[in-house]
């Protein structure tokens, strides 16, 4: 298979603090990996690297699939990554401005990503007049909206409500199907990770570390009587274990 | 416009405090005439026709002066707040002319501009207009990352985060600093039309009557030149709310 990401002795560190050092991996094309390890390990600093908004220390990396303006983000605060002053709809069309999309176009592209939402957002409305789960699909469309060819996801159901929660799961495995993306997904959450990716890299304290890689070879779309399954059982216990040794409880 | 009751509780204590020292004649009546006296003498002003003139003098000078200083201070402000090390490069010489009573400069403004319109006009431009780059650049130099971060990784170039991002982030502390230049430009004008260089406006209006001995004129004056400044302050206050819809939500 395909490798689209590939990260080679990557390190990284603010003055002598020494965040991650010699990381390697490969992530292959279409593939959702979750990243799980305590807080202060540098996932998120490691997610930026990958997506050019942070500079690395040493070592190499490389998106091998997927062009730049192809790339998406979708941060853990949606309320501080969407614009208020812009409709809902200038939101999800903000991507394909700036790549000079024809409006025709991107309306087109807008109609089609919201089809894959079940719940219909008033566009023409801004963002401070949605509920929170809305506000997320939202900033959902806004990275889906260019149909990215590589998706990194930070903690993006934090902030929801468990309902919510399990209905963008849910969209987001609709997209996943139909789009074929590779996704990098950090999370807290072993329910989350177990239900999403098919790999499930478990980070140790810093300075970081892969201390396991779980494989998790279920069908998508994964429902939620997923949750309920033994694979589940048997895929989160393992996860479970590894993160135990980690944080020494 | 809705107005609550509690608003008018302050109002309605100064106006019977004042109705109260001068009904019982607690000062002398020549020195502080009743409320009714005020207002008669407010209105007799408007029916004669005199002091049509001193206001719309007085307003298009501060009109003037406050649009100077706004065409300047803003791309200035925005320029400044681009760069920290640029913005602490000018800080002391804005902080130090911020801190020289605008009448205080009057007399070398007149050395310059001569002692008519265009020495007022200056003055007060340079006031507010410091009041504003300074407003201005706090807002670019605190707009938050997370936006930035979010619309750069749309392979947005700075060209596109300031039209997109930081000029809107900015906006709110723009009209911070727009509002407080424009109470400070009432008050300027009408203390350098007090001094010298022309026969109508109302500061000129109010010392005229001072030195007339018309002091129910005087506080007629004052008492206009108030609900002036009140006025120009609430229309500004409802155009701001309009214009920035999404910053109490």
């Amino acid at each position: 298979m395909t490798i689209a990401i590939a990260v080679k002795n990557l390190s990284k560190h603010f003055g002598k603090e020494v965040l991650f050092q010699n990381l390697s991996f490969q992530i292959k094309k279409g593939e959702i990996v979750a990243f799980i390890g305590p807080n202060g390990c540098g996932k998120t600093t490691l997610l930026n690297i990958l997506s050019g908004l942070t500079e690395k220390s040493e070592g190499a990396w490389e998106i091998k699939e997927g062009k730049p303006e192809r790339l998406s983000y979708i941060f853990q605060n949606y309320r501080d990554s969407l614009l208020p002053w812009r409709t809902n709809y200038k939101n999800m069309a903000l991507p394909l401005e700036l790549q000079n999309v024809q409006e025709k176009q991107i309306e087109k592209q807008i109609n089609e990503i919201q089809g894959i939402f079940e719940e219909k957002i008033a566009l023409q409305n801004y963002p401070y007049q949605l509920s929170g789960g809305q506000q997320q699909i939202v900033a959902f469309a806004r990275a889906l909206v260019n149909k990215p060819q590589v998706l990194f996801i930070d903690e993006p159901f934090s902030a929801l409500d468990y309902k919510n929660n399990l209905l963008l799961r849910k969209h987001l495995q609709q997209y996943y199907t139909h789009y074929k993306p590779t996704i990098l997904i950090i999370t807290h959450n072993i329910e989350e990770a177990v239900h999403l990716a098919n790999k499930i890299v478990i980070f140790s304290e810093k300075p970081a570390r892969i201390v396991d890689i779980v494989e998790n070879r279920q069908a998508y779309p994964r429902t939620v009587a997923f949750l309920r399954s033994r694979k589940y059982t048997k895929v989160r216990e393992q996860v479970l274990s590894a993160f135990q040794k980690v944080a020494g409880i | 416009m809705k107005i609550a009751k509690h608003v008018l509780i302050g109002p309605v204590i100064v106006l019977v405090v004042w109705l109260l020292v001068s009904e019982l004649k607690l000062i002398d009546a020549f020195f502080l005439p009743t409320p009714r006296e005020t207002i008669t003498e407010l209105v007799k002003l408007f029916v004669e026709g005199t002091i049509m003139k001193d206001m719309l003098f007085t307003l298009q000078r501060m009109g003037i002066a406050f649009f100077i200083a706004g065409v300047m201070g803003i791309p200035l402000g925005l320029l400044l707040g681009s760069s920290r090390k640029l913005y602490e490069s000018f800080e002391f010489v804005i902080d130090f002319f911020r801190s020289i009573p605008a009448t205080a400069m009057f007399p070398l403004f007149t050395l310059v501009f001569g002692i008519e319109d265009r020495s007022k006009i200056a003055v007060t431009a340079f006031a507010a207009g410091l009041i504003i780059i300074f407003n201005t650049a706090y807002g670019v130099m605190h707009t938050k990352k997370s936006r930035t971060l979010a619309v750069r990784l749309m392979g947005a170039t700075r060209l596109h985060i300031f039209r997109f991002v930081s000029f809107w982030e900015t906006l709110p502390q723009i009209f911070v600093g727009l509002r407080t230049a424009l109470s400070l430009s009432l008050v300027i004008i009408i203390v350098t039309e007090m001094f010298i260089g022309t026969y109508v406006g109302l500061g000129r209006r109010i010392i005229d009557f001072q030195y007339i001995y018309n002091i129910k004129g005087m506080y007629a004056v004052i008492l206009l030149t108030g609900i002036l400044g009140y006025l120009i302050n609430v229309i500004f206050i409802m155009v701001e709310k309009r214009l920035l819809h999404w910053t109490e939500k």
